[in-house]
């Protein structure tokens, strides 16, 4: 079966050699273990994307069958949708703030956690747990922390007396944001502190040293030896995670589910309410492929550090 | 402000970060001490008061979630999905990865960087072709079905993974071996398998904990109960009035319970996976 899908060698830079018998036969064996790996990426993910692409372009509705072209029609009703560039600013805005917190409690918690003390290595399983942990546990048991009525956080304000009557934290527009933003840092900085930490450790000693001859103070060291040497992955780190955030779909759908009155309905929520709640999957499709000029540069720059490091190993 | 941090003398400037990691675990246990805790707690208890050790310790949220809440089935569920989609994931993906990374064919480089774009295409993008394709193919509320849209994404991650922990093993060995005269895929099976079982190991561990802990997939093809994810399971606790704290919260601590132990066993997997950068955060 694997046999017959094998792709014909694509025309490359090599194909001037001349092809010995042993060359075809690496290629053959290359193209016949890569193939079951191939068929799943082409079957459930290539095709799917073109079939994205085609829905799109259809006013398709669960249960409808397949439905008509339509054009650049659904397109254009996003495109034109009132709340459309509030709803951009705000996916931007909540990426932003997400990434950049991130990035910075990370340093720190690095930084804190490169000295050098006893009970480090538990200390370091520990503050991998946010990440570990399913995020739909997660997210739900902040969401209940914060809950208007049973919520445990209004329980301690109260029972301390900073407050006399619950606060709906998550009820309020500005709170539900600032939460939701609080909700996927607790959940990624450990990813942050643990990359940048194995970084800073590929630092050498003698940087630090000479900085210091050279009468760098601590905050000198930290901008002139540390950040420069944590460049390359912290690029990598800040790209991939940009994409992700982006993209996060499973946090604010069971955090706040897009509200309250769409307070939190960002992009990926949007596809999933047009498409899986409202039925109106043309729409639903065209909504991420909007965002696909903004992925693609990201991942073209992700691709260039990947390669970069490629090359100088 | 560069003189004044300077003048922190060294003692002062640990105790700084001693407060730092303090915080920042304090903000990491506080909601898991409350899920812990309030798992034990009884329903009055959990809504009329904060106690912060329950007062009656009580098992009946766990005996509610195993017997009223059907949770060991969703769980079953889960288990064999995730089971077989890392069995099948690690053995394509070891494949496709030993070839990109040891043989030269025509197209190894395209497929290569393929494999990081294919990784990195948005999760909502693919969500509705999935789910037309999963119903069209009479897979949905199938375990197949489930197996399938969650291999779509391991599969290249997992390829990704492992180029990288394969790339970093000395070829020499190998080719030692096929001068006496070893076939390419004896080399494979005899030389470069045992050499790779701690990268098999963190390959199968994520993905294992990557289908475990998925959650959207889980809620649009496996509506039928009979195929319920745990993921979904937990989350109908949440009802859009009011949740079933106590139950949940007992519910939450079974359904993890096997990631923090795979976890506890293969930390240094684990971690070796993240300084080859294959995880999200």
């Amino acid at each position: 079966m694997a046999e017959q899908s094998l792709p014909r060698p694509l025309p490359s830079g090599a194909t001037a050699r001349k092809q010995t018998s042993v060359y075809t036969q690496e290629a053959r064996l290359g193209w016949l273990l890569v193939a079951p790996a191939l068929l799943v990426v082409i079957g459930m993910v290539g095709y799917p994307f073109v079939e994205a692409i085609r829905i799109s372009f259809t006013d398709r509705m669960i249960g409808r069958g397949p439905g008509e072209w339509v054009g650049l029609a659904n397109y254009r009703f996003i495109l034109g949708w009132p709340e459309f560039g509030q709803m951009v600013a705000r996916t931007v805005a909540f990426t932003i703030a997400a990434v950049f917190l991130k990035t910075v409690v990370g340093l720190i918690l690095a930084t804190a956690l490169n000295q050098d003390f006893r009970g480090r290595n538990i200390l370091r399983g520990v503050f991998m747990l946010p990440w570990i942990l399913p995020t739909y546990i997660i997210v739900l048991v902040w969401r209940w922390i914060f809950d208007g009525q049973t919520g445990v956080l209004n329980q301690i304000l109260t029972s301390w007396g900073l407050i006399e009557s619950n606060i709906p934290f998550l009820a309020r527009p500005w709170s539900a944001i600032a939460l939701l933003i609080f909700v996927l840092v607790w959940k990624g900085y450990p990813f942050y502190a643990l990359t940048f930490l194995a970084g800073m450790q590929t630092i050498s000693a003698e940087l630090y040293d000479a900085a210091k001859v050279d009468g760098a103070g601590r905050l000198g060291r930290f901008i002139h030896v540390t950040l420069p040497g944590l460049r390359q992955v912290m690029g990598v780190v800040i790209l991939l995670s940009t994409i992700w955030t982006m993209n996060t779909l499973e946090i604010p759908l069971l955090f706040t589910g897009g509200g309250p009155s769409n307070a939190t309905e960002v992009f990926p929520l949007l596809t999933y309410h047009l498409a899986l709640v409202q039925f109106r999957l043309g729409e639903g499709a065209a909504v991420p492929i909007l965002m696909l000029p903004v992925i693609a540069m990201l991942v073209l720059g992700v691709a260039s550090y990947m390669d970069r490091e490629a090359t100088q190993q | 402000m560069t003189a004044l941090l300077d003048r922190i003398p060294e003692g002062v400037f640990r105790v700084i970060a001693f407060v730092v990691i303090a915080l920042l675990l304090g903000m990491i246990l506080f909601p898991l001490y409350f899920m812990a805790t309030t798992a034990f707690k009884v329903e009055r208890e959990i809504y009329s008061e904060l106690t912060w050790i329950p007062r009656e310790p009580t098992l009946e949220n766990f005996r509610a979630v195993i017997y009223s809440f059907r949770i060991p089935l969703y769980l079953r569920n889960t288990l064999i999905v995730a089971l077989s989609t890392t069995a099948i994931v690690v053995v394509f993906s070891t494949l496709a990865a030993y070839a990109m990374t040891r043989l030269r064919f025509p197209g190894r480089g395209w497929l290569a960087r393929g494999v990081l774009f294919v990784y990195l295409i948005p999760g909502s993008l693919m969500l509705i072709p999935m789910y037309l394709i999963i119903v069209n193919l009479r897979l949905k509320d199938t375990y197949l079905g489930l197996i399938i849209a969650n291999m779509s994404f391991a599969v290249p991650f997992c390829t990704w993974l492992l180029m990288g922990y394969l790339r970093g093993i000395s070829a020499e060995m190998e080719e030692a071996a096929m001068i006496d005269g070893c076939t390419r895929l004896g080399t494979l099976w005899h030389i470069v398998l045992p050499l790779s079982v701690p990268g098999l190991v963190t390959a199968a561990i994520f993905v294992f904990n990557g289908v475990w802990n998925e959650f959207i997939f889980a809620l649009v093809l496996a509506q039928d109960e009979s195929r319920r994810m745990i993921s979904v399971g937990l989350s109908n606790f949440y009802r859009s009035d009011y949740y079933m704290v106590g139950p949940m919260m007992a519910g939450s601590l079974i359904a993890m319970a096997p990631v923090v132990i795979l976890y506890i066993l293969a930390q240094r997997y684990v971690v070796g996976g993240l300084a080859a950068g294959a995880v999200k955060g």
